[in-house]
This record gives C-alpha cells, structure tokens and sequence, in this order.
C-alpha cells in the first residue's frame, strides 16, 4: 500500500458520514470524507430523534418493519453508538443531554412540543414543567419567528421583543459572539424584571460557545434560560456539524469539501478509487475501502425518475415501494408515503445487497426502509447505521 | 448549476462571512439566486451591496444542490462595474502587478515611505486601508531570479503568483528548490498576474488581458510536456476555474487539466512512486489555517497530508474561517470594518490551539492573520523544507541546496 492511500473513504458529509468516519479515525484508520456541499443536517433542530413513536424510544423498535436498518443495527448497537455520540460531543464545547431510556419533549416556535430523545445543552430546560411561567424573548424583525403562536397557544406565557439590528438568525448568532452585544442584551433583559419561571430564546445564542452564552444570561437574571430551535439558518444544525467536523479535523481525518464524485474506478468486485470533478481535472481518491453515506431524495444520495430511482455514486440497486402509482398517499401530509421507503437494502454487514463491490458499506438515511419523517428517527438513525457500518467496515479490513 | 437548482436553504447564507458582519449585505442567496431572476431580461443592475461579496466562494462550497452561487454573483459584479464607475482604489488593485513591477523595482524606498503617516494618509483619501502593514516589497523577486534549475523527467513550470514574486520571493525560491530536490525539472518563465485581482475589481477585460498573456506561455510548455504547479491558491483557482470557465480562453481547459497545486502534486510524485522522500522531524505544533480558495479547488488539503508524513509534527486544522482580506477586498476602506472583525475571529480560532505558529497557503491570509494573531505565518512548503533539511539520510550537499 502507499502511504499515500487511504484506509476508508467515506462519501457524504452528513452526520451518518461524520460519525462512520469519528468511529474510524478512532480506530486508528487513515479515513477521507468526501462531501459535495454541506449537509442537511445543518437545517435540522440539532436534536437527535431516536424514534418519536413511544415514551421509551427504544420499545417502539419492535413495532418497525423487520427490513429497518434499526433491526440491523440492533438495541445494543444503537445505545452504543448514541452512548459513542455523547462521548465525542462531552469533549466539545457543545454538550448533548438525554438518555436512550426515555424521549424528551422540547418547545418550538408554533408553541407545540416535539418528541426527540437527546438535546444540545442549551434545551435541557425545554422541556414541558408543570404549567411553569415561559417568558419568551423575540428579536425585532427576525425571520419567521413569531413569539405569539407560543403566548396564544400555551397558557402562562409572556413575551418580549429586543431590537438586535439585524433579522436572520445567523446575523444575530454572530452579534450574541460579541461581549459587548451580549452585555447590552442583558441588561435589557434584566430591566424585564421577570419574577418567575424560565426564559425561552431563539435559538441564535452564539454559533461556537452557546453555552457560555447562557450561562451569562442566567448568572445576571436568576432564570434558567432555554433555546427554541428556528427554522433555517438553524444555528443549532450549524452547530452540531461544526463541532463534529472539527472533531474529525481535530483527530486527523481528512476532507474533500464541495465538490461531486464524478467516476468510480472498480476491479474484481472491489472499488478501488473515486474521483471528484475538481476544476479542471479530477481528482482521484484511492481507498482500500468505501463507506456510501449520501442521504436519501433531499441530500441528493438518490433521485427519482418518473419510473425509477437512481442511486447517484455507485448506481447501486434501489429498493422502490412498487410501481408509481403506489409511491403515494392520497393526502399529501401523510408521513407515511410509500416512496419514503426508496433506498438500498443491504444485509446484515451493511453491504449494498446484489452490489458488484464487496468493500462498499452503504449507512444514513439513503438505507431503504428508514421512513424517517413517520418515525421521526433522523439523527438517531444517521449516528447508530454511521457507527454501525463503519466497525463492519474495521471488520473487513482487519 | 444554474440558479434554479436552489431550494432556498440558506446553507450558503449560513456559510458567508460578509453576511455575518455586514448587514448591508443581503448575502448570497438573495445576491446570487434570488436576484438572479430580475437580471435576465438584461436590465441594468442597480444593487451596488453586490460588490459587497468578496467572492470568498464559501456559499459555493457549501450548496449542497451544486448552484454555483459566487459566480452568479461575479456575474453581477462585473456587469455592475461595467454599468457604474468604479472607486479608484479598485482601479489601482485591478493592476496589483504593475503596481507591483513598479514598487519592486524601487522596493527600498517604497517599504520607506509607505509607512510614513503622510502616505497613510493620501491612501486613506484614495479609499484604501491602512489598519495592515503593507506588504513589503522586494527588488530580486522572482521574476528576476534564475529561470531554469533542476534536470529530472519531470517538467514543472511554477506558476508563483503575484505575492511570492513581489514580496516573498524567498518562499518562492524554497518551493522551486524543493521540487528541484524531488527530481523535478523546473522553469519559471516570465508571467504576468493571473488575472484575479483585476476580476475581483469589476475589469473582466483587464483580467482577460493578464490571462491571455499566461495561456499563451503556459499552453506552450504544456504542448512541450510540462505540468503546471502553483502555491498561491487563489492563483490555482483562477486558472483552473476561471480561465477555462467566466475567461473563456481558448487555452483554459488544457491549462485547467494540466495545473496542480504544488503539494498535491508533491503527493502523486509520492504515489506514482517517482519521489521518496525523507521527512525529518520537526517538533512543533502548527495551526493550519485553510484558505477559502484552497476549500474551493475541491482538491481536499494535500499539504495537510505530506504534514502527516513528518515525524513529531502537530497539526490542527483550522478551515471554517475566512481571515476577512481576500486578497485586495479587506485594503479597501469601506471593508475595512468587515475584514478586521473577520481577522480577529480567525486568528483568535489558531491562537486558542496553542500553536507555536499557524501556516497558510494564502499570502493574503498569512498578512492579516499574523498581524491578529501576533504569531508567526509560515507557508506549508517552508515546514517541508524544514523537514527535509533535518532527515538524517539527506545529504550535506543536498541540504545545502534547500537551505
């Protein structure tokens, strides 16, 4: 081997891509991430659902069709690639709360409560108590954040505006990274007065060290502080993909930013090289293994025809839920659309089943059978078939 | 991809550093995407924040549905310059080389007299901060050096930019005698700026004048069997991207096929097995502050991996901030603001690693972070070289010729 090449090369820079590639540099392995753009997990809550069905998420498991890649991964598994999960961001500046035993409720912006499992520290105090008073903060003008769907919706709610000069909540994020912003903004806040209760924020608390943030907040009003997650830009997306990109950085993986994969090069059952389409030429990426962690239909991992769907890098077999007449409900906000089902299915080492490649592990929501929006189990799903694919991928190559 | 491949998901926006700091821009989705719309029936362009984008090229990186959203803005960009007068401060940096020849060539007095409080002060006037010290020149610049060094089968023409040939010809130096020792045959024929500073100034027919000039020479070495290898990554990006692509020039996509980035190509020196180096140790801990326009290449970060090759050395990789000065975009005094704070957020990010001192391959970045950071800026070839010098099998008369 050259001491150039890589051990494993990981395609997607998603959270499942992420987490497959932290499993492996820990293992001492020399691991290249290949990514087109950044992911969409940077639009998410930054919560990691596990499975939204049940109070304990991991009994709702066996309710899910044996072809899940939760059956595949296993309880076990899962617990402890969340457990692995904790343990990355424990070390970061962006701690995550919450247990795989129970699932826990946060706040948002429409004054409803969602069910995930674990949290950023931020929202540990997101969580529904006894009626207590809510105090919700706006920021004049900010985007789609109206803190009136909440007070209309929750009873004992109140809400306050502070003028931020700015409107998205990436602006105002980065005025909450400057002392003497934050120092303005508390000192409004303290002239509130608020006698009771917790105070609600969006989430735009700072982008690297929110919990600081919150910290100086709470120290000055004697009130425990939470965010709200927003919709997009959501810090708290951007913030978990930073902190785990940089981990990796951090540990010695190695990154291709921003560009597609353009050819595959494959010998006797094995891919040998990938290439990106950089300006000009390509680039050739040489590995003694591949892990294909490109998401499902919005990540771009595969795309649909008006009769087929296509799996983008390696044209790997797609399971599709029949003709398309089946592919949907009549009610289009049905979660449970037939099409949601779309991906590959792989057997029991996560290899990609009637593939031509034998060192090609395939994990994230481009697995078939994930329905992640009817069982609310994105991140969850991304970290434990990350986690899970990345040690069959050690397995194969030990 | 063209502008209607965007979902509206504001990745890019999440991504752009100008849009953090300053509000009057809209950032890139609106600048790039969103506003495209209105500018195809031909209509004049009447945003003047446009010009605010400091074509950093992040937004693209990051659009997942591959919309090249800082080209749609360039578009506008020199549409709007050709629409309005420019500041002449743009004019001048438009012409950044000849500026260049002419402070070379008077290098001492220059690096005099731009310090004095009086010049500072007509340079303010004229719209160009002064919150960096400016670069100094120097009279041997590469252009000025020995054009030719090295025998071996492999044919390397060093395209060194700008910034190595006027102010550090020293690193630029370094890098061609590194290739020399790798068994490289290298040139440095006679080269113009690459185009992009006259581009990123609104003059796309200036650019294109500079541009021509470097296909032609360029186009000729590479029909003679040469490869084209540059450190400057800004450089690399321009002829690779935007001589084939926004130049059009007859030559681009030979040059964009034939040019590399002087680690990667040190990497598959290493790979086709031609070059075997040994790196020496070299006990330090650096900070790798990755420019914007070397993410942009798409080419991952090849030195990085060559720095995994040295025993004892200690690399954090630092490529989530911009160091604010893309190139002539943060002298200018209505940017000033936006590219200090920037700076600031950069160069605290390599002093928290503890670092004994940060490398970059970005002149631009290494000027305005070392000026923030308080440390010293090296580039990645220097440490290289650093590590070539101290293997023990390298020969005395070998050392020597790197030192």
């Amino acid at each position: 081997m050259n001491r150039a090449d890589y051990d494993v090369v990981v395609i997607g820079g998603g959270i499942s891509g992420l987490m497959a590639s932290l499993h492996l540099v820990q293992q001492g392995l020399k691991t290249a991430l290949i990514s087109r753009g950044d992911p969409i997990c940077c639009l998410s809550t930054g919560c990691i659902d596990v499975y939204a069905g049940t109070r304990k998420p991991l009994k709702g498991l066996k309710g899910l069709p044996k072809e899940h890649p939760y059956n595949i991964v296993g309880e076990g598994g899962i617990k402890d690639a969340l457990e692995f999960f904790i343990d990355i961001m424990d070390k970061t500046g962006l701690p995550y709360e919450g247990t795989t035993k129970k699932n826990r409720q946060i706040l948002t912006p429409v004054g409803t409560y969602k069910t995930t499992c674990l949290v950023p520290g931020t929202m540990s105090h997101a969580s529904p108590e006894n009626d207590e008073y809510i105090h919700v903060i706006s920021f004049k003008g900010i985007k789609d954040f109206y803190p009136s769907y909440i007070t209309s919706k929750l009873k004992n709610t109140g809400y306050s505006v502070f003028d931020a000069h700015a409107v998205s909540t990436m602006a105002i994020a980065s005025k909450f990274e400057e002392e003497a912003f934050l120092q303005e903004f508390i000192s409004w806040l303290q002239d509130l007065f608020i006698p009771h209760g917790r105070v609600a924020i969006p989430a735009v608390l700072g982008i690297s060290n929110p919990l600081d943030v919150i910290e100086k907040i709470k120290a000055a009003i004697d009130r425990e502080v939470f965010e709200i997650p927003t919709l997009p830009p959501s810090i708290p997306g951007i913030r978990l993909y930073k902190t785990l990109k940089s981990t990796l950085l951090k540990k010695g993986g190695h990154l291709y930013w921003g560009r597609p994969i353009s050819s595959v090069e494959s010998q006797g059952g094995q891919v040998e090289a990938v290439t990106i389409q950089t300006s000009g030429r390509p680039t050739r990426v040489h590995g003694r293994s591949f892990i294909l962690a490109t998401g499902s239909f919005v990540s771009g991992g595969i795309y649909a025809t008006r009769d087929s769907v296509k799996e983008m890098v390696f044209d790997l077999p797609v399971y599709v839920p029949g003709p398309r007449d089946d592919w949907f409900n009549p009610d289009f906000f049905d979660t449970g659309h037939a099409i949601e089902t779309a991906g590959i299915l792989t057997d029991q080492s996560f290899k990609a089943i009637e593939s031509d490649y034998d060192n090609l592990f395939v994990c994230g929501s481009i697995l078939a059978y994930c329905q992640i929006m009817k069982n609310h189990c994105g991140h969850g799903l991304a970290i434990s078939t990350g986690v899970a694919a990345a040690e069959k991928c050690e397995e194969y190559l030990s | 991809m063209k502008f209607e491949h965007c979902v509206r998901c504001t990745i890019c926006v999440e991504n752009c550093p100008i849009f953090k700091m300053n509000p009057e821009y809209p950032g890139p989705k609106q600048a790039g995407p969103d506003a495209q719309r209105f500018r195809l029936d031909g209509e004049a362009t009447i945003d003047e924040w446009v010009r605010l984008c400091s074509q950093c090229k992040r937004c693209e990186i990051a659009c997942p549905y591959g919309v090249d959203v800082s080209e749609i803005i360039l578009r506008a960009q020199l549409n709007y310059s050709r629409e309005h007068s420019s500041p002449f401060a743009s004019h001048l940096f438009a012409n950044a080389y000849y500026v260049g020849i002419l402070c070379s060539s008077f290098a001492p007095i220059v690096n005099r007299v731009v310090k004095w409080p009086v010049t500072q002060g007509v340079m303010n006037i004229l719209g160009i901060s002064t919150h960096l010290p400016f670069p100094e020149y120097r009279f041997l610049t590469l252009g000025r050096s020995r054009k030719r060094k090295g025998r071996g089968d492999k044919k390397v023409v060093f395209f060194y930019g700008c910034h190595l040939n006027f102010n550090r010809p020293d690193i630029g130096r370094k890098i061609r005698d590194l290739l020399v020792s790798l068994g490289c045959r290298v040139e440095m024929p006679p080269q113009t700026c690459c185009g992009l500073p006259a581009l990123g100034n609104g003059d796309i027919e200036i650019a294109r004048r500079f541009a021509s000039k470097n296909a032609a020479t360029l186009a000729e070495y590479i029909d003679k069997g040469y490869d084209v290898v540059y450190a400057c990554t800004s450089c690399g990006l321009t002829l690779t991207h935007d001589y084939p692509g926004i130049l059009e020039l007859p030559e681009g996509k030979k040059i964009a096929e034939n040019t590399y980035n002087v680690h990667e190509y040190i990497l598959n020196l290493i790979e086709e097995g031609y070059a075997d180096p040994e790196f020496g140790p070299v006990e330090k801990t650096i900070a790798y502050h990755i420019p914007c326009h070397l993410r942009a290449l798409g080419i991952g970060y090849p030195a990085s991996r060559l720095f995994e090759m040295i025993p004892g050395l200690e690399c954090r990789i630092l490529d989530d901030n911009c160091c604010g000065l893309s190139g002539s975009y943060g002298f200018k005094k209505k940017n000033r603001d936006t590219a200090v704070k920037l700076g600031k957020i950069a160069a605290s990010a390599i002093n928290e690693t503890g670092a004994e001192s940060f490398v970059s391959d970005c002149g631009a970045c290494r000027m305005q972070l070392t000026e923030f950071s308080n440390m010293q800026a090296l580039d990645p070839s220097e440490i290289l070289v650093e590590s070539m010098i101290n293997s023990d099998s390298s020969s005395a008369a070998k050392k020597r010729s790197l030192l």
